[in-house]
């Protein structure tokens, strides 16, 4: 054989077996030609807090969570409710206990079956004053038995309301009936740990070298500040159905950086810069993508006693939230898929109905003939007391630029002066925290998909209401919800009483501009809280 | 000379005290904490925090027992911000990288500038003077938030040939976009430095004598001028090195070295005050040594200076 024939007979082998694995290459469901290579690279703003499921704070570090870890519950591409190590459960009939069934073939990555006294020990760390988890008022939050009191330091944390009866059974009493509370077991705060692993190298066990988890993936590498590779389980339950062999995230802090890499192929996934998505829609129709948030964009009154005392006239509420023209901002200023907000829940929230609110569906000129009607009322603006309000909000192009906007509506239609004021995160929070502005930058994002997430806000004790509000109605209402059986009236009159007295001023619902490799096929765009699950992703082969 | 290194070690000691306690000072005059976040802790969460890095105590014991712990077992504590990690990991991973990175953008900084200023000196007024200015000037003003973009866009977007961030363990591939625009702008100036004093030399008497001499122009420039002429650029390296090595946020920032650079700026932004403490203890360290490696290369190079 010469060199020739050789090179052909082993370039039409070569061909051949490529083409046998293209063959056999479908996607399960769809029957699309899967890509040679699946491998899912994606940009991250910044290093993450931690990929222990009880210690993780941020959502770059969920994302990766849900990765390497499974909880008892998981959410679908539309934010539906789907078995995940639990195959179901049972709710007793006063909503106190919840019985979780565990599939027999969920192993940990070293071969160990995930037992119900996994979860109870995770449980029980999340609550456990010892480890200190950012995350306990979550389990709070959840109503678990005891929860509250074991993280105050009063109670051991082996009273906590979790049990298992057996392997396979996973029992959790609650304190009162939590209508969501199945939704909950998707956070990442409620994932299993392997507790030999924990108890052997204690703060290090997430080290690649060390870490067990029961996920689709294993952690393989981990750069801090650069990147983090996860690598397919082969002990996962159902890993014949994953795709994706190897996800990698890397930071860059930088996102027009971030976009030049994906523009070179770097990268399969990058958030869009500010300002940008326009342009970016126009020339990559088939990769920008908006996919609307859970989120709340919305600004403070000072309501407080030291706050100003224009601002407590609710007329001069009226009318700075009236001469907002939404609109512009979210076309004009951010033209990223955002939407005008007037009331507080963003509207995709789960079986939330947009209440009635009359500003809404009224025009612009509608809304500032009315602000001045009601700022003249009150005795300020054109001919009336000069008022002049300080802006307060965190150090960003985009706040600022939003913030320019609003003054200069303001000014506009109310004669109104504004002055902006811009501090750095921490310094931010501090003053805002201690009411110490007079309208201050507020942004809220659900903890789980239900409207209570967002409106417990402008109730009194709320720890978040930075606005200092207080109705007593309000409160009642939100306390009555816990319990009802049909919430929603609850949340309907809440938000026409906020409509009404306006503490806050919802300016916007979030929605993020992404580009995304048009191979890369199944992401949950209709996920509203963006639980995404690499194991659901694949790459189509390209033309 | 033995002496005078054993007293500026002695001087270092209480510099950096005064190094800590100054930073603590800062550190806990700027509002806000580690654990503050948009949605605030409920109390008792906190206070378990706070509890757990001892963050409970009062300042002074704080400050005693973060020397206390540093001194006596080298140790810089955990960091607030990533649990899995201390301080000396975090310092252990992000040092390497920066020190790599800017070691080489050092090596590349002097070798080209001091041969664009060597060359601008003796070429004086003539088109490869004006030449060698007009690099070193156009890159000081182009600072490396700019050339880093343009670097990526170029040699990534347009041409592909290099990748546009990332370390994979410092491979060259890796390191060539961040050298070039860590080293660009103290290039310039190691380039005017040396070019205003190589002139300044060329000029003196004893040059002019090796000129009578006979001597060819590459021993006078290489054996004679040379020498007297590091003098002002030496003490610029000093602190510069010690700038290139500890690490630039902006290379950090737009290629994703996971330097320590990036650490520091984030650390700062979140309160994390032990890798503040650890990153600044770091850095005043290595600006103490190499200005005592400087003064004593004053020694070696001008005969002049005695200590």
């Amino acid at each position: 054989m010469t060199l020739k024939t050789l090179l052909k007979a082993s370039s039409a082998f070569v061909l051949l077996s490529a083409a046998a694995a293209n063959a056999q290459a479908t996607h399960p469901e769809t029957g699309e030609t899967l890509a040679e290579v699946q491998t899912f690279t994606y940009r991250v703003l910044d290093e993450h807090s931690s990929v222990d499921p009880q210690v993780v704070e941020d959502v770059t570090g969920s994302d990766i969570v849900r990765d390497l870890f499974e909880g008892l519950m998981n959410q679908n591409a539309a934010g539906e409710l789907v078995p995940g190590v639990a195959t179901g459960f049972e709710m007793s009939e006063d909503g106190l206990n919840y019985t979780f069934t565990l599939r027999d073939n969920a192993r940990w990555s070293n071969g160990d079956p995930v037992l119900a006294s996994d979860f109870v020990y995770a449980w029980k760390r999340a609550v456990d004053p010892e480890l200190a988890s950012e995350y306990a008022w979550f389990m709070e939050l959840m109503s678990i038995e005891n929860a509250a009191a074991i993280i105050a330091g009063e109670m051991d944390k082996e009273e906590l309301g979790v049990a298992a009866p057996d392997d396979s059974t996973f029992v959790v009493t609650l304190s009162q009936p939590l209508p969501y509370f199945a939704q909950m077991t998707t956070h990442s705060t409620t994932f299993p740990v392997h507790p030999a692993t924990v108890e052997e190298f204690g703060s290090e066990w997430t080290r690649p070298e060390n870490i067990v988890s029961n996920g689709a993936y294993v952690l393989r590498e981990h750069v801090p500040q650069e990147r983090l590779v996860r690598v397919r389980n082969e002990n996962y339950w159902d890993n014949e159905n994953t795709i994706i062999d190897e996800v990698t995230s890397l930071v860059i802090n930088d996102v027009n950086q971030s976009l030049t890499r994906y523009l070179a192929g770097e990268l399969d996934r990058t958030e869009t810069p500010p300002g940008q998505f326009p342009r970016l829609a126009q020339e990559y129709p088939d990769q920008a993508v908006s996919i609307p948030r859970l989120c709340s964009y919305y600004y403070n009154f000072n309501l407080s006693e030291g706050g100003p005392e224009a601002l407590q006239d609710v007329r001069v509420r009226q009318a700075l939230s009236l001469a907002v023209n939404r609109d512009v901002i979210v076309n004009n200023v951010l033209a990223s898929g955002q939407t005008a907000a007037y009331n507080f829940t963003p509207v995709r929230t789960a079986d939330f109905e947009l209440p009635d609110i009359p500003a809404a569906s009224m025009s612009q000129e509608e809304r500032n003939a009315m602000a001045v009607e009601l700022i003249t009322e009150a005795g300020y603006g054109i001919g009336g007391e000069p008022l002049s309000i300080e802006l307060l909000y965190n150090t960003d192009e985009a706040h600022r630029n939003v913030a320019v906007a609003m003054s200069q509506m303001w000014q506009q239609t109310l004669g109104i002066q504004t002055t902006l004021a811009n501090q750095e995160w921490q310094t931010f929070l501090q003053t805002r925290g201690n009411q110490n502005f007079e309208m201050a930058r507020g942004a809220w994002c659900g903890d789980y998909n239900e409207a209570s997430t967002f409106l417990d806000l402008v109730t009194t004790n709320s720890g978040y209401n930075d606005a200092k509000y207080s109705n007593a109605e309000v409160d009642q209402l939100m306390a009555d919800a816990k319990t009802a059986e049909d919430p929603q009236p609850n949340y309907t009159r809440v938000e026409q009483i906020i409509a009404e007295e306006m503490p806050i001023i919802p300016i916007y619902h979030y929605a993020d501009g992404y580009m995304f490799n048009p191979e890369l096929k199944g992401w949950p765009v209709d996920n509203v809280e963006q639980n995404w699950y690499s194991r659901e992703l694949y790459k189509v082969a390209g033309e | 000379m033995f002496n005078f290194v054993l007293k500026r070690l002695a001087i270092a000691i209480p510099t950096i005290l005064i190094l800590i306690v100054l930073s603590f000072m800062l550190m806990f005059a700027a509002p806000g904490g580690p654990f503050n976040s948009e949605r605030p802790l409920p109390p008792q969460v906190l206070a378990n925090l706070e509890a757990r890095y001892g963050l409970d105590q009062p300042y002074w014991k704080q400050m005693s027992d973060y020397v206390v712990n540093v001194v006596t077992r080298f140790d810089f504590g955990p960091s607030f911000q990533y649990r899995d990690r201390t301080v000396t990991d975090v310092i252990m991973q992000g040092f390497p990288v920066t020190l790599t990175y800017g070691f080489w953008s050092f090596v590349v900084a002097v070798i080209v500038g001091v041969s664009l200023g060597v060359v601008a000196a003796i070429k004086h007024n003539t088109w490869l003077d004006y030449v060698a200015v007009g690099i070193s000037v156009g890159a000081q003003v182009l600072p490396n938030f700019v050339m880093a973009p343009i670097l990526v866009l170029v040699f990534t977007l347009w041409l592909g040939w290099l990748p546009g961030g990332g370390w994979q363990g410092g491979q060259w591939q890796y390191l060539i976009l961040p050298v070039i625009a860590l080293s660009t702008s103290y290039m310039a100036s190691i380039a005017r430095i040396t070019r205003s004093s190589m002139l300044e030399v060329l000029n003196a008497g004893f040059i002019r004598t090796a000129r009578a001499k006979g001597l060819p122009t590459w021993r006078i420039i290489l054996g004679h001028a040379l020498k007297p002429a590091m003098l002002p650029v030496l003490s610029y390296l000093g602190p510069a090195f010690v700038l290139m090595i500890t690490g630039s946020v902006v290379i950090d920032v737009y290629f994703s070295t996971g330097g320590i650079g990036q650490f520091f700026v984030n650390s700062a932004f979140s309160r994390d005050y032990a890798v503040i403490m650890g990153i600044t203890i770091l850095v005043g360290v290595l600006t103490i040594l190499f200005n005592l490696v400087v003064d004593v290369l004053y020694a070696w190079i001008d005969p002049k200076i005695r200590y």
